[in-house]
């Protein structure tokens, strides 16, 4: 079992919490005079909260075990196929999109049977697409 | 009063609501019978769809989600050993084991009978303690509210997980993105980054859907090796008393199931405790103070009756914080103080003052959710039992395209799609350095409330907080929260040591 998980995390925190302290809450914080509460305390004092609890974690890790990168790097390429999905949506709309989202997302997934990708792939957007847009009567995105 | 009650259970017996719960508990079975997509996602996917419904029945969509899925989670873990739900774990340990012997049918039914005699018991709980409560939660102010809130995140942070530190960080965490907008008491903005579609902070639907349904089937995907799952593969004995729970059988489990229930609705009370833990407990407790314990693991009623019936009974438990103090005890609960907030409806002590007509219904619902539980499971299990083989890429994927339509219903656009997608990654990596996502999404959900509370407080105290000595009740939880983290810091050293 390693500590590191938790060392690294522990870190990032103390790094984040600095970052907040210093530069993110002071620049982004509109500050006005009057009232009981300045915007700055909540976010000042979850950004030392978080400092504290980064060093705690630092110095004292539990033996909590990460997935192997792996899982981390499917994981970033599951999440990149949903941006680009979501880039190309904004563009294109929802309705091209998804059965080219979903038919990539089930290959990547290791489907090859052709009635399930037909089912994931158009059944399953057309389904969509009729109860958003006829049913519930939303757009789409 | 009376005529409140009549009113609310009037409004919740009717065919629009049946129809809304009988749909809810249907797809709280199927979605609870998938392995991996769970009644908590589901919740979440289907939040945005209810815009379009009235309050009650919206809710009570949920509510049958939420009690369906409980009932679904037992399929799987008792046909493949793989719990549809976490809360379902215990549930495999005599399930399983049951239905190798060639009884899934018997397995099953005994689980549905013994969660719905759970959540029902657990359901009259709530209906006969939520108003008296509320009444004594009624008197408390600003000072009180920010007292408890501290008192169950240092709860939360305690007994979610297995890290008080890790606790209080995803508390934080949650609260810094509450913090995002407008500031409650002067309507400046804050930490919004020029992007001015978040001056009412982050859109509540982006960050729940993101965090419990998309980051969990990133994790779930990030486990395929790009091999489908295999087929349930059970024979049946094809003797009629193996298909089916006897009268016999059922009551002689009557005991197991009040223990389980009493444990599950007296832990479902507390903010933090899950199913889970309620159903590992029942489970240990029935098997220790059993005749014949060497049964336990290899078949027996007794084991399925005592986890299914905890596990069930801590979701009507859950909602006893949630009414009558406005604090969800679980994401579950979460989500259906979103889904109020999202109708216009401020849960809280209040809640039965000025929507008391709404609570009843929600009540009425409930029941009727039970009723239809118990219908719709013996009728639908044979048919769960064959959604349990649905192949994972036609689930997630058909699950992330509702993601992406419900967000952008709740939303109005792509900006909280992408919203939903940082708070995807984040929820991920949170899980898997073992930060508690739960604790995080209810802290985002406490937070603008929480700094009302402090602002509200300081002005009462005339910026002195020294005169919190004027207040023994919030004193009282502030000494309660210091105590409680303490003990649980000791015991978790102590369990290091070990």
């Amino acid at each position: 079992m390693s500590p590191l998980a938790d060392r690294c995390s522990g870190l990032f925190l103390v790094l984040c919490s600095l970052a907040l302290f210093f530069w993110i809450i002071p620049t982004y914080t509109e500050v006005r005079d009057g009232g009981w509460l300045s915007p700055t305390t909540i976010p000042n004092s979850i950004a030392a909260l978080l400092m504290v609890c980064g060093i705690l974690i630092t110095l004292r890790p539990t033996d909590h075990v990460p997935p192997h990168w792996q899982e981390f790097a499917r994981a970033g390429l599951y999440a990149g196929v949903l941006a680009a999905g979501l880039w190309a949506t904004s563009w294109v709309g929802f309705v091209y999109t998804a059965p080219v989202i979903a038919f990539v997302l089930m290959v990547l997934i290791g489907e090859r049977r052709w009635p399930w990708l037909g089912l994931g792939c158009v059944v399953a957007p057309v389904v969509i697409w009729i109860v958003v847009v006829y049913v519930l009567q939303r757009p789409l995105p | 009063m009376l005529a409140t009650v009549l009113a609310g259970f009037a409004d919740a017996f009717t065919l629009v609501n049946l129809f809304f719960v009988l749909f809810g508990v249907a797809l709280g079975q199927f979605v609870g019978a998938v392995p991996g997509i769970g009644p908590v996602m589901a919740m979440a996917i289907a939040i945005p769809f209810t815009f379009g419904l009235d309050t009650l029945p919206a809710i009570a969509f949920l509510v049958g989600v939420n009690k369906g899925g409980l009932v679904g989670g037992a399929v799987p873990a008792i046909l493949i050993n793989t719990p549809g739900t976490p809360d379902a774990a215990a549930t495999a340990l005599d399930g399983h084991p049951l239905a190798r012997q060639g009884k899934p049918l018997k397995a099953t039914k005994m689980a549905l009978f013994s969660s719905v005699t759970g959540d029902t018991f657990s359901d009259i709980i709530l209906i006969t303690v939520s108003a008296p409560l509320a009444i004594l939660a009624l008197r408390m102010g600003p000072v009180e509210i920010f007292a408890l809130m501290i008192f169950a995140f240092s709860v939360l942070a305690a007994l979610v997980g297995n890290s008080l530190v890790k606790g209080i960080v995803a508390a934080g965490l949650g609260l810094l993105f509450a913090s995002i907008g407008s500031d409650p008491e002067n309507y400046t903005p804050r930490l919004i980054f020029g992007h001015f579609e978040l001056f009412d902070g982050l859109p509540l639907p982006s960050v729940a859907i993101g965090m419990l349904a998309i980051s969990e089937i990133l994790r779930r995907l990030s486990r395929i090796k790009g091999t489908m799952r295999r087929a349930v593969e059970i024979e049946e004995t094809g003797r009629p008393e193996d298909q089916r729970v006897s009268w016999r059988e059922y009551w002689g489990c009557r005991f197991t199931m009040l223990r389980g229930a009493m444990i599950g609705t007296l832990l479902g009370a507390l903010p933090g405790i899950g199913s889970t833990a309620a159903a590992f407990i029942s489970y240990a407790s029935t098997k220790a103070g059993a005749k014949k314990p060497e049964t336990f693991g290899k078949g027996d009623l007794h084991g399925i009756a005592a986890a299914e019936s905890a596990n069930s009974s801590v979701v009507g438990a859950n909602l006893i914080p949630l009414l009558t103090l406005g604090i969800p005890g679980s994401v579950s609960a979460a989500l259906i103080i979103s889904a109020l907030m999202i109708h216009g409806v401020q849960p809280g002590p209040l809640l039965f003052e000025s929507q008391g007509r709404l609570i009843y219904g929600l009540f009425g619902a409930m029941i009727m959710a039970n009723v239809l539980n118990l219908v719709l499971g013996q009728i639908g299990l044979r048919f769960w039992v064959k959604v349990v083989t649905a192949p994972e890429s036609i689930i997630f994927s058909v699950a992330l395209l509702l993601c992406f339509v419900g967000v952008s219903m709740a939303t109005g656009g792509v900006f909280g799609i992408a919203i939903m997608l940082l708070f995807a990654v984040l929820g991920y990596v949170m899980t898997n350095f073992g930060y508690s996502v739960v604790i995080f999404l209810i802290a985002f959900f406490l937070g603008p409330r929480f700094e009302i509370s402090i602002s509200q407080s300081l002005a009462l105290m005339n910026g002195d907080w020294m005169r919190i000595i004027e207040y023994p009740v919030a004193l009282i939880l502030l000494v309660l929260a210091a105590v409680s983290a303490v003990w649980f810091l000791w015991q978790n050293r102590k369990q290091e040591e070990l």
